[in-house]
């Protein structure tokens, strides 16, 4: 289990795998409003990263991995930049 | 979030419009201007991958079809001008549609209609031919790396993964992890989410580009298993300024126009509260030995002036945004205009990178418009009249915009037949604007200035674009209200120019407060010419006035508080007077007592009090009271 939903926040724990983009799909569609807690993932697989990328959710935590702190996440992150502001 | 979307969208679109409009435009001179060409094809499909979010389906297609023009023209053929202006016309119902999106939320009625319309032309252009299915990997050729990843140099290489690579077990972003080197990247979807509600996690839809330091074998043996769906460029080391526009090289930070306003309110608010510390200062002189306490305050508020002083500059500056995206809104309208009235008229803009205050820029629309309706509509000649003139058949408008120092001027200058000073003068006489003596009485430039006073209306008749009962007064109020002024300046048969002068910031106003009975008023510091006492037997009547002797000269006396209707003392033995300069002339304004001076941020009135006489706006004193300021020349007038 590397999804964990607690309250209005997603929590990505340990290595993300390919079989975790149908539960984290199913959280992002039923609670919009939800924040992305990334402070303890270790590495997402890309369908993983698409589905954040499709739905855009507020991300916090900075996580250990230099790969996903230092290139990944800012990737995406002028990617969503371009689409909607998250104000 | 579908309006924060919207809102984003909207003005995406209006640039990406804009910067299409641009290259069409170059594309209409040279057909083979290869990066016009990408430029127009980049902004258009940007365009239609954004119609994905929303229910735009007529603007979609229409764009689709446009692409695969523009695809077309890139790869096989030379475009034509039937070519360009089919992609103009396309451009243009885009931006009105963004228009109308904007005001109603909606695509026009006729969208549906209109699109198809749009798309067929496009298509009999592209050959008639069914525009084929996109391919499922789209084809590798024509990728540009993203701007930013010019400064990076290397290997540039875009991956895009078909989309049953996690069936098949791939994880594309292990496999860019794995690749040697990589020092930027960014991952991007292929094609529109569309709905959320059917986002099949499973079916991989991502473009991830990357750029790496290594060398081309090694990035090509990282990529082995998927080589046939990566490109790899080699990017220009070092490139010079490669775009001339240089856009993407700028450090932008795109930030909430509201948070900007907050934060110049509250920069507003701490001159304010800097000011309180200067009254804290003379209470303390006032108390028994506190002498040095108020001057350490006065040293304080002094260091704190300077502070703020330059915090309020600072963000003046934040506020600043470039005319370019207010000039692109023109084309197309003056296109319509033009269209409208039968007449032939380009719209040449430069200066679109000149920056003004928000305020300033967002306060601009209506009056230039108004402008170049009027250019239109009046200045132009019909292409009869232009050819028996020795004129070009098409005319020039252009719209321009430089700084001068701490101003910005912004003209609106056309070819056609000017302004007639006599006819103006005749015109004003008979609209009862002014006597038919003071006419004749002022010189040319004065009487074409005419035409900006309200009632005033040159157009023989009211026609459909410049509309009725709006003249050019209201453009003169809306330049006033920007803190600026606006100017014309005619010659007979050659055209006319009007020409805006604007403040680039909003600055700070002097004020000096005065009283009149219980009741304090701002008046702005720069209209005051002196202040003086007047003992009451030196005030003489003069028929139903007052007036007094200013050293050799007799100004009039008017009672400020009677002007704006507050109660006075009467019986005084000195009146305290503030003199002014009134168009020109000097007249005494009497009232109670002169109390302070201060540096204030003047607001400008909103609401219902917008139109409210006599007052310029209100500004916070230091106790938290507002204080009027009052326009001494709209007042006696």
């Amino acid at each position: 289990m590397t999804v964990v939903r607690d309250g209005d926040v997603v929590r990505l724990v340990g290595l993300c795998r390919v079989e975790d983009a149908e539960p984290l799909t199913a959280l992002l569609q039923g609670f919009s409003h939800s924040t992305l807690d990334v402070s303890a993932c270790e590495g997402l697989h890309a369908a993983v990263l698409q589905a954040i990328l499709a739905f855009g959710p507020p991300i916090v935590g900075s996580p250990g991995d230099a790969f996903l702190r230092d290139r990944l996440l800012p990737a995406i992150a002028g990617e969503r930049q371009t689409r909607a502001p998250k104000l | 979030m579908i309006d924060e979307l919207m809102a984003q969208f909207l003005i995406e679109g209006r640039e990406l419009v804009a910067g299409a409009e641009r290259d069409l435009s170059i594309l209409l001179r040279r057909p083979n201007d290869a990066a016009a060409l990408d430029g127009c094809f980049r902004a258009i499909h940007t365009l239609k991958g954004s119609t994905g979010l929303f229910d735009l389906a007529p603007m979609g297609l229409m764009l689709h079809a446009a692409e695969d023009l523009l695809t077309l023209l890139r790869t096989e053929r030379t475009g034509g001008a039937e070519d360009f202006e089919a992609l103009l016309s396309v451009v243009d119902r885009v931006d009105s549609w963004l228009d109308a999106l904007d005001r109603t939320g909606l695509l026009p009625p006729d969208a549906k209609q209109v699109g198809d319309a749009e798309e067929r032309r496009l298509q009999v252009l592209v050959g008639g031919a069914e525009s084929s299915p996109a391919a499922p990997t789209p084809a590798s050729n024509g990728w540009r790396p993203p701007v930013e990843f010019n400064a990076l140099g290397g290997l540039a290489l875009r991956y895009t993964p078909r989309a049953d690579s996690y069936f098949s077990g791939d994880d594309p972003i292990a496999i860019v992890a794995a690749a040697p080197g990589i020092t930027g990247m960014r991952v991007s979807a292929r094609e529109p989410w569309g709905a959320l509600d059917d986002y099949d996690p499973y079916a991989c839809n991502l473009v991830i580009e990357a750029v790496s330091s290594a060398d081309r074998a090694a990035v090509e043996a990282a990529f082995r298993f998927v080589a046939d769906q990566v490109d790899v460029v080699e990017l220009a080391t070092a490139e010079p300024v490669a775009r001339i526009e240089g856009e993407g090289a700028r450090r932008t930070l795109r930030i909430d126009a509201e948070r900007v306003d907050r934060l110049a309110d509250l920069a507003d608010d701490l001159v304010i509260a800097k000011n309180g510390l200067l009254e804290l200062a003379a209470q303390a002189e006032a108390l028994p030995g506190g002498q040095a306490l108020s001057q350490a305050l006065r040293g304080r508020q002094a260091q704190l002036d300077r502070l703020v002083g330059d915090l309020h500059a600072t963000v003046g500056k934040v506020r600043l945004a470039p005319l370019g995206p207010l000039f692109s809104r023109f084309p197309r309208l003056v296109r319509e205009i033009a269209r409208s009235l039968d007449k032939a008229v380009v719209l040449e803009t430069t200066g679109g990178d000149v920056e003004v205050d928000k305020a300033i820029v967002d306060g601009l629309f209506e009056p230039l418009l108004h402008v170049l309706r009027n250019a239109l509509d009046h200045g132009v000649e019909t292409a009869d009249a232009r050819r028996a003139a020795g004129k070009p058949d098409v005319s020039t408008v252009r719209l321009s915009a430089r700084t001068e120092a701490d101003q910005v001027v912004i003209e609106v200058s056309d070819d056609g037949a000017g302004v007639d000073p006599a006819r103006v003068r005749d015109v004003a006489v008979r609209r009862g604007v002014l006597s038919r003596w003071a006419a004749d009485a002022l010189d040319d430039r004065a009487a074409v200035d005419l035409v900006f006073t309200p009632g005033f209306s040159t157009a023989a008749e009211v026609s459909a674009v410049s509309g009725r009962g709006v003249g050019m007064d209201v453009v003169r109020a809306a330049a006033t209200t920007l803190g600026g002024r606006v100017a014309i300046d005619s010659l007979s048969g050659r055209g006319a120019t009007v020409r805006f002068i604007l403040p680039v910031t909003m600055v700070l106003t002097k004020v000096m407060i005065v009283s009149c009975g219980a009741e304090r008023y701002g008046l702005a510091l720069d209209s005051v010419v002196e202040t003086t006492r007047v003992s009451v037997d030196r005030i003489v009547p003069v028929r139903a006035g007052r007036a007094f002797l200013l050293r050799d000269q007799v100004a009039p006396l008017v009672s400020l508080g009677a002007l704006v209707g507050a109660t006075t003392f009467e019986d005084k033995a000195f009146e305290r007077v503030v003199v002014a300069r009134v168009q020109g002339e000097l007249i005494g304004f009497g009232v109670d007592a002169i109390v302070d001076r201060m540096d204030a941020a003047v607001r400008p009135m909103t609401g219902l009090l917008a139109g409210a006489p006599g007052v310029v706006g209100t500004t916070l004193l230091p106790d938290g009271a507002v204080l009027m300021i009052l326009d001494l020349a709209e007042l006696i007038i």
